[in-house]
Parts: C-alpha cells; structure tokens; sequence
C-alpha cells in the first residue's frame, strides 16, 4: 500500500529525471532489447529447426511449422549420438580428474616451498601456457603409436585425455599457486607443530581453504572437451569416437550425409545441460578466469 | 702439506684437534705414543665388541618380560652401557670414540624408559582384555536396562524441549531460523548424551579402553624412537669428525657409476637408490639412444640419418621423435649422474671440514622435507615433458626439413629452406603467407575489438541505476558464451549456406542473390560480425563484476563536485573497467588470433581465390587454420612448422611483454 506521494516534495535520493535523461533511458531499453533478439533470434532458430518436422535435409525459410520429434529419432536411433555424448562425457571427466591431481600437487609445491630452480621453471610454466597446443600437431601421431607399441591399449582417446590435461597443467598451477600464496601460512606451520606431514598439511588444511579454486579448475577442464573441436578432428578417426563436436559435424560437412535439423536436434541437446551449468555457476567460471589472468 | 688445527663441526663451532696425527706442532714421541695408544684402544674395541652376543644371553637371562621389543631395547640399553663405560677413558683420543661414547650413553638413558612406557601399556592392555572378557561373563543386563531407562527419560526431554520451542515459535518469540536451528542442536545434544551413555556400559567401555590402549602402543613406539634418533644425530652434528683426507676424489667414483661414492663414503642406503637410478641410465636410457629397444628409429643416430638409408617402411619422423626421446632420457641420465657426482662431493667436502656425513636417519628427514616439492610435481613434469615438450621440439626440427607431400615417408635436412619461404611468400605453400598474416591482424584486431566494445557497452547500459530487469539481461546476454561455440558456429554456417535462411533474408533486402560465403569480404565481415557476438558475453560478464565492485562513494563525490552522470561515467567508471581488464583483453586478443574453430567451422577458410592464395588456403584462413591444412590436410608439415614456429614466438614474446610489466613480476612475488 503505497501512500500517494505529496506533490512537490521530491522523495528519491536520485537525481530528478529530466527530459532528456528520460530520451536517454528509453535509447538504452531500445538498445538493451535490440541485443536481447540478436541473441535470442538465432539460438530460437536452433531450437525451431530441431522441432520443425517439415524440415528436410536442410533448414530453409519460409517452411512452416509442424512439431515433430523425427530429427530427435533420427539421432538417437542412425547416428551414433549416444557415443559421443558417452566419449565426451569420460574424455571431459578423465582430463577434470587428472589435471586436478597433477596442479593440486604443483600449485601447492610452487606455493609453499622454496626450492632450486623454482623461479625458472615458473618462468617455464608462464611461457609453456602461451604456446598454444597445436603446436605439437606435426608429431601427435607418431607419438601415440610409439606409446601405443608400449602399451597397445592405449587409445587415441586416452591420448586426447593426456594432451588436455597435460595441456592444462601449466596455466591452472599458476592459478592454483595464486590462490594457495593468499592463504597464510601460519595455517600449515601450526598443522606441522602438530605433527602432519608434507601431504597431511595439503590435505586436512589447504585443501578444504582451495574447494572453490578446484572446483573452478575442475570445471573449466571438464567443459574444455566440449568446447574443442580441432584436436578430436585431428587425433580421432573413428566416427563411433569422436566428441561431440566432430561427430555434431559429420551431419553438415558432407552433402551425402547432410542433415542439418538433425544437427540442430543435437546441438539443442548438448547446449541446454551446459547452458544450464553456466548460468547456475557463472559467477565461479568468471573468477577463475580473472584470477588466472591478474595474477598471471 | 698441512692440515687445519681446528675442525668445525655442522653448527660452525671450532673444535681442537685430537689426532696427533694430523697436527703439525707435536714432537715425535708424542706421537709415537699416541700411535700406540691409537693401536690398542682400537684391538681392545675389538674385543670388547666380540663379546656382545655373551654380553646379551647373560642379561637377558635376567630379564623376564615376556614381549619382544621390550626384551629387545633392554638388551641394547644394557649394551650401551657397556660400551659407554669402555669408550669413557677413549675419550680423548679421538672424535669418533667420543661421539661413541656419547650416543652410547644417550641411549642407554633413553631406552629403559621407552621399554618401561610400553610394559606400562601393555599391562593396560591385558588387564583391559581381561576385564573385557570379565565383563562379556558377567553380563550387562541391568545396566542395559538402566541405560535404556536413561535414553527413554532424554528423549522425552527432547520432546518437552522441542514442544516449548513449537511454542515460543508459534508465539512468535523466536524467528523460523532460530527455531529450527534451535531444533538442530537440541537434536544433536540429545544424541551425543545417548552416545555418551551408550559408551558407559561395562563391555563397550573396556573395549574402549581396549582400542586406546592398542593405538597408544603402535604410537608410541614410533614417536619415541624418533625422538631418541634426532636425539642421536644431534650428538652427530655437534661432533666433529678427522679425515686423512684433504681433496674430494671419491667424488669421481660416481661418474662411471652412480652411487658408488655414496657406498664407499658409507651411506648405504642412499647408494641403493642412486643405484636403481644407475639401472636406468645404464638399462634404459644409454641402450635407447644407441638405438636398442627403439619403436622403429635408431635413437640418436636417426636424427642425423633420418631413415635415408634405412628400409622403404622406416620414416623419417618417427626416427626423428625417437631421436629426440633419447636425448631427453640422455640428459636425464645425466642429470642424475651430475646429482650424484655433486653429492658425494659435498659430503666429503663438509668430512673435511670437520662435519660428519648424514646417516639414513638424517637423509631422510631432510629428503622427506626438502624433496617434497620435486616428488610432488614429478608426475605433472613427466607429463609436461612427454606430452607438451617433446611434439614441440619435433615441430622445431620437422621445420628445418623438406617434410612435404612429395617427401612423406623420407625426409631431410634443409636448413632454412621453409623460413626463406615463407618471408620471401614463394612456392605453393609459403605463397600466400603474407596475404594471410595480414587478414590474421585485421580479424584479430577487428573482431576482438568488437567484442570488448560491444561487451563494454551492454555492461555500461544495464548497470546503470534505473534500468530494471537487470538478472533478465544479464541471463540472456550469458547465452553466447554458454552455448558451445561450435554449435552457434556450425549453425550460422548453415543459416548463411547458398540455400540458407539468412541468403535468403539478405537476398531479398539487397534485391539479388547475395551468397556471403561465395564472397570474401562477405564472409570476413560476417565472420568478425559473428565474434562480436561470441565475444561479447565474456567480457560483458567481466565489466559486470568490475562495475559491481566500484565503491558507490567515488560517485557520490562526483556528484556532490558536480559532476553530470555522463561525466561520471567518463572519468570513473571507463577509467577503472579498462586498466582492470586490461590483462584479460590481451588475452582475449591472443584467443583470437589463434581462433580456429570459428574460421574451419563457418566456410572452411573459404571462399577459395586460386590467384591470390593457391589452392591451399582461402581468402578467409587464419594462420593457425592455414596451418592446420597444411600439415594435416596437404601434408606440407615442413612449412607448417615453420609458421607454426613463427606464431608460436610471436605470442610468446607477447605474453613476456604482458608478464614482465605484470605488478606480480616486478615486485618479485613469484
């Protein structure tokens, strides 16, 4: 129940509106809702042509609109959508685990202890982390068959796995390093006075400090498999192990196996999850990448 | 030919020497007597040690304590003794038979206690077991009863306390948090007095008591003799040692074999060690890069060779990776010969000196805490070395090859022939390279800016105070972010394909057939269009954290100056969102121009213009999607190396910029 203001008694700690401020608002609703469709206008695409059952092979204008679940069937049931999803996922969560693991270890190495030859190879870290990881392209292949002559069951997939995690261990030990120097180290000398040892101090004291930055570290390198697409197209040459975004690709690049509702059928099925992780925990994604970055 | 007149020990205190031997001032027969002296301390030592084993079975038949290791450390006190009443009047021969003398004595005060500690628990233990099973015979009915009594009486109180929590709350005496906090812990009381309860009863007591007892004497034995070993290795530190010796040459034994010098300085345990790491210099590392137990190639031979005179399978790359393995496992071979060289050599050094070597106790407490950082990024070097290091520098040596289609199972050394390419943009490969680099600064500049201006703008818009529907915009303005960028890539593409939506739209706006992807300004516009809006959620999302954070007082003070909010604007807010996310623009800058996906998956570098670019490229290729065709389409890996070599510098060098005028970097906080 709100009581109705007294004319002329100017009530709000804001500025009064002026005409011109009012034009000015108005400009930047207009403004803010043109973006609001440029965005809005294309993912609907995506979302009506994987409904639109008069779609054929292509997405054309003009084709009205009959809802239909057939590009949906047609993926689950001729191409080996469930294989990606199932390779994506494992590749995404192996290469979370293991680059957990290796940078918890390093993070909390470069942090706590002073040791010979830390500050070059910290500067080696830096560096390494911009060499982007194509550049190893030329030698991918002869390495995973010489590795896979050791050891035969080693796939191209777990070698993907290797790369990424590999790949990730440089930028997120500088970032690990960071958040670990913040915390102070009275914490670990009391621990040690206690008693605990090199991997009890990690582990009953800095870990649960560190959850967040893990998690943040963890999540980044599980979405990174998602993301990717040129280093599956390169080291995968199998269709039933591709990821999702080279096998999403076999349905467009190819006129002989052109589908692209069903492409869009696809895409919607792997965007909503992760629209979903992004919107719920964007506030996490956006810290870890301006920590790396700040501190780096 | 001299020796010092003082020896140091560990803590830099001088001690006088005791080895007439070894000082210059003493007359002849002083020292023939103290040789003689020397002479028979040394065989009464002897056979004063020979009777140990007699020493022992006499005094343990006057122990009678059943358990090991008491009986054990009895006898070993009981030697000590022994042995500190012989060294005694040795003392002053010698370093070595004080030290002796002393350890010997420390433990046989320390022992007798720990023994007596443990007999203590251990008697704890076995009355408890035996109250235990009293108390199993006996039975715990009415205490059971009791107990069951006592819980039905708490939980009834449980109630009454959480029925006139009901109230105060329904009152409205207590808030809805507070009371089913309240409810929590009332909860939680109530269950940990039941345990407490619970834990009374005879028989769940003793085997308590049982439990403690156990641990304590697993505990104690460990901690205890740790206490007696620092306590030992302290005397170690605090007594000096005399050597004949005045130059490290054992040192040198380590180089033909790893850990020798560690054996014959006497530290056993650490020679095992630098053994097995011998193993893998000798078993592993040497015989690969001599060519054993290679994949294909012929270790470090294969780097000169690079298979020419090997069979028609054998390929010139894989002897190439196989070379550059052996050199990694080479040096680390020889790093860890030099760690051993550099080992033994410091140990003697300090013996000189006057300080004793580490025994095993000491090694490892000292590897324990200062090898913990190297055992704890081992696995992630491994990984780094093998998986990052090594393809990098085959792509290193592959670009001084004429690795290329004509030439792709044997290759050879060309010096700079691909780097006279590519600047001089000859051959069908290095042709269009700087027609490329040029397009690769203009997208990378245009779309990335685009980006942040877009992102930049939103940002400014939405959080300024009267907009409402603020987490509406901002949601939405996630989107391009939080989809997979292939996804809304792969779908422009379709849209803007020759029978697509979008050729459609635009083809009835424009009045003729406007097919972007036939164009190549079409598809470049296009393209930066698209990152603009890829881009744009990112740092949209970045200035919206940063506005948030900027203290509203600044804006208040401007205002009360007189400031408009378009001033405001101008010399706060934009002043602070650029110098904070300045390093994250760099970033973005290099993602861009390393953008790859983008490119391959909208018109696959295309549309093609035979004349400016061959046939390899398109007018719309980056660099690295350049490079990709090149070595893994067309297989000009030569020349791909190359390029690749030459981004890969760029952007180092960039980032060294970035990271040395970083506020980290200069106040030396690494």
């Amino acid at each position: 129940m709100k009581k109705k203001k007294e004319k002329g008694l100017y009530l709000s700690d804001r500025p009064p509106l002026t005409a011109v401020k009012v034009g000015m608002l108005g400009l930047s609703y207009v403004l803010l809702f043109f973006y609001v469709f440029v965005i809005l206008w294309p993912l609907a695409q995506i979302l009506f042509a994987s409904f639109n059952g008069n779609h054929g092979s292509y997405i054309q204008i003009g084709v009205s609109f009959s809802f239909s679940m057939k590009h949906f069937q047609y993926l689950f049931g001729k191409t080996y959508f469930l294989n990606w999803v199932w390779n994506t996922i494992l590749i995404a969560l192996a290469t979370a685990a293991l680059t957990l693991l290796f940078v918890s270890f390093t993070g909390y190495a470069y942090s706590r202890y002073r040791f010979k030859g830390r500050k070059a190879s910290l500067m080696a870290i830096m560096l390494i982390q911009t060499i982007p990881s194509f550049a190893g392209i030329a030698a991918f292949y002869t390495l995973h068959s010489i590795i896979a002559s050791i050891a035969p069951w080693f796939s191209r997939q777990m070698f993907l796995i290797l790369i990424y995690a590999g790949g990730g261990i440089a930028g997120n030990t500088f970032i690990l390093k960071g958040y670990i120097d913040s915390i102070s180290s009275e914490l670990d000398d009391a621990a040690r006075i206690d008693g605990c040892g090199n991997l009890q101090v990690y582990r009953l004291i800095i870990m649960p400090i560190v959850r967040p930055m893990l998690a943040v570290i963890a999540l980044w390198s599980f979405i990174g498999p998602f993301l990717d697409f040129m280093l599956p197209s390169i080291l995968l040459n199998d269709p039933r192990s591709y990821t999702l975004a080279t096998g999403l690709h076999t349905l467009i690049n190819d006129v002989r196996n052109m589908h692209q509702p069903v492409f869009a059928a696809g895409g919607l099925l792997t965007a909503v999850p992760i629209i979903i992780l992004f919107i719920a925990l964007q506030k996490q994604l956006v810290s870890g990448l301006a920590s790396g970055a700040v501190k780096g | 030919m001299s020796y010092p007149k003082t020896v140091v020990d560990d803590i830099g205190n001088q001690y006088p020497r005791k080895n007439l031997l070894l000082t210059r001032d003493a007359d002849e027969v002083a020292i023939q007597a103290y040789k003689e002296r020397i002479q028979e301390a040394r065989t009464a030592e002897k056979a004063f040690l020979a009777q140990k084993a007699e020493r022992k079975s006499t005094f343990l038949q006057s122990v009678d304590d059943p358990d090991r290791s008491i009986r054990h450390w009895l006898a070993a006190a009981n030697e000590s003794e022994a042995l500190a009443a012989f060294y005694q009047p040795l003392v002053d021969l010698d370093y070595d038979f004080e030290l002796d003398y002393r350890q010997n004595l420390e433990i046989a005060d320390q022992l007798p206690e720990i023994a007596a500690g443990r007999r203590q628990m251990l008697d704890l233990r076995d009355q408890t077991k035996k109250a235990l099973i009293e108390a199993k015979k006996t039975g715990q009915k009415e205490e059971v009863a009791e107990f069951r009594r006592l819980r039905k009486e708490r939980l009834a109180q449980l109630d009454q306390e959480n029925k006139e929590l009901k109230a105060a709350y329904k009152k409205r005496m207590i808030s809805a948090k507070a009371f089913s906090n309240e409810k929590r812990e009332d909860a939680l009381a109530a269950r940990d007095q039941i345990r407490v309860l619970r834990r009374q009863l005879p028989v769940n007591a003793e085997k308590e008591r049982l439990r403690y007892a156990r641990h304590r004497l697993r505990q104690d034995r460990k901690s205890h003799l740790r206490v007696l070993n620092s306590d030992l290795s302290d005397l170690r530190r605090k007594t000096p040692v005399e050597t004949t010796r005045r130059k490290p040459l054992i040192s040198y034994l380590t180089w033909p074999l790893p850990g020798l010098g560690q054996l014959v300085v006497g530290q056993g345990i650490k020679a095992l060690f630098f053994f097995i790491g011998s193993l893998f210099l000798y078993l592993v590392a040497i015989p690969y890069a001599l060519g054993r137990g290679n994949y294909r190639g012929k270790g470090l031979f294969g780097l000169v060779s690079l298979a020419q005179d090997g069979s028609r399978l054998d390929r010139s790359v894989i002897f190439m990776v196989e070379g550059v393995i052996a050199i990694i496992l080479l040096v680390m071979g020889l790093l860890l010969l030099y760690q051993s060289f550099r080992d033994v050599r410091r140990v003697e050094k300090q013996m000189i000196r006057g300080i004793r070597r580490a025994n095993w106790f000491e090694t490892r407490t000292s590897v324990r805490r200062n090898g913990f950082p190297f055992f704890a990024s081992a696995p992630a070097a491994l990984v780094t070395l093998f998986i990052v290091l090594l393809p990098i520098a085959v792509t290193i040596l592959i670009s001084f090859t004429n690795y290329d289609p004509s030439h792709q199972s044997k290759f050879s050394w060309a010096g700079l022939a691909n780097y006279k390419q590519i600047v001089l943009g000859q051959g069908i490969a290095g042709g269009p390279f700087w027609h490329i680099t040029g397009w690769t600064v203009i997208w990378t500049l245009f779309a990335t800016s685009l980006a942040i201006l877009i992102g930049f703008v939103l940002a400014l818009l939405v959080n300024q105070d009267r907009i409402y529907g603020k987490r509406l915009f901002r949601t939405v303005y996630l989107l391009p972010w939080a989809v997979p960028a292939f996804i809304t890539i792969m779908f422009f593409s379709i849209m803007f394909s020759p029978d697509g939506p979008l050729t459609s739209v635009l083809s009835s706006l424009t009045g003729q057939i406007t097919n972007i992807k036939y164009s190549t300004w079409g598809t470049r516009i296009v393209l930066i269009l698209l990152q603009g809006w890829l881009g744009s959620s990112y740092v949209f999302l970045l200035c919206t954290g940063i506005l948030q954070g900027i203290p509203k007082d600044l804006y208040e003070a401007a205002r009360i100056d007189g400031a408009t909010g378009f001033q405001a604007t101008r010399h706060i807010t934009i002043p602070i969102l650029l110098f904070q996310t300045a390093p994250l623009m760099i970033g973005q800058y290099t993602f861009n121009f390393n953008n790859f996906s983008i490119i391959y998956l909208f018109n696959g570098g295309g549309p093609f213009e035979p004349t400016k670019y061959g046939n390899i490229a398109g007018s719309s290729d980056l660099l690295i999607s350049y490079i990709y065709k090149l070595t893994i389409q067309k297989q000009y890996q030569g020349i791909g190396s190359a390029i690749t070599l030459i981004v890969s510098l760029v952007l180092i060098f960039i980032a060294w910029v970035g990271f040395s005028r970083s506020k980290a970097f200069r106040e030396e906080r690494l």
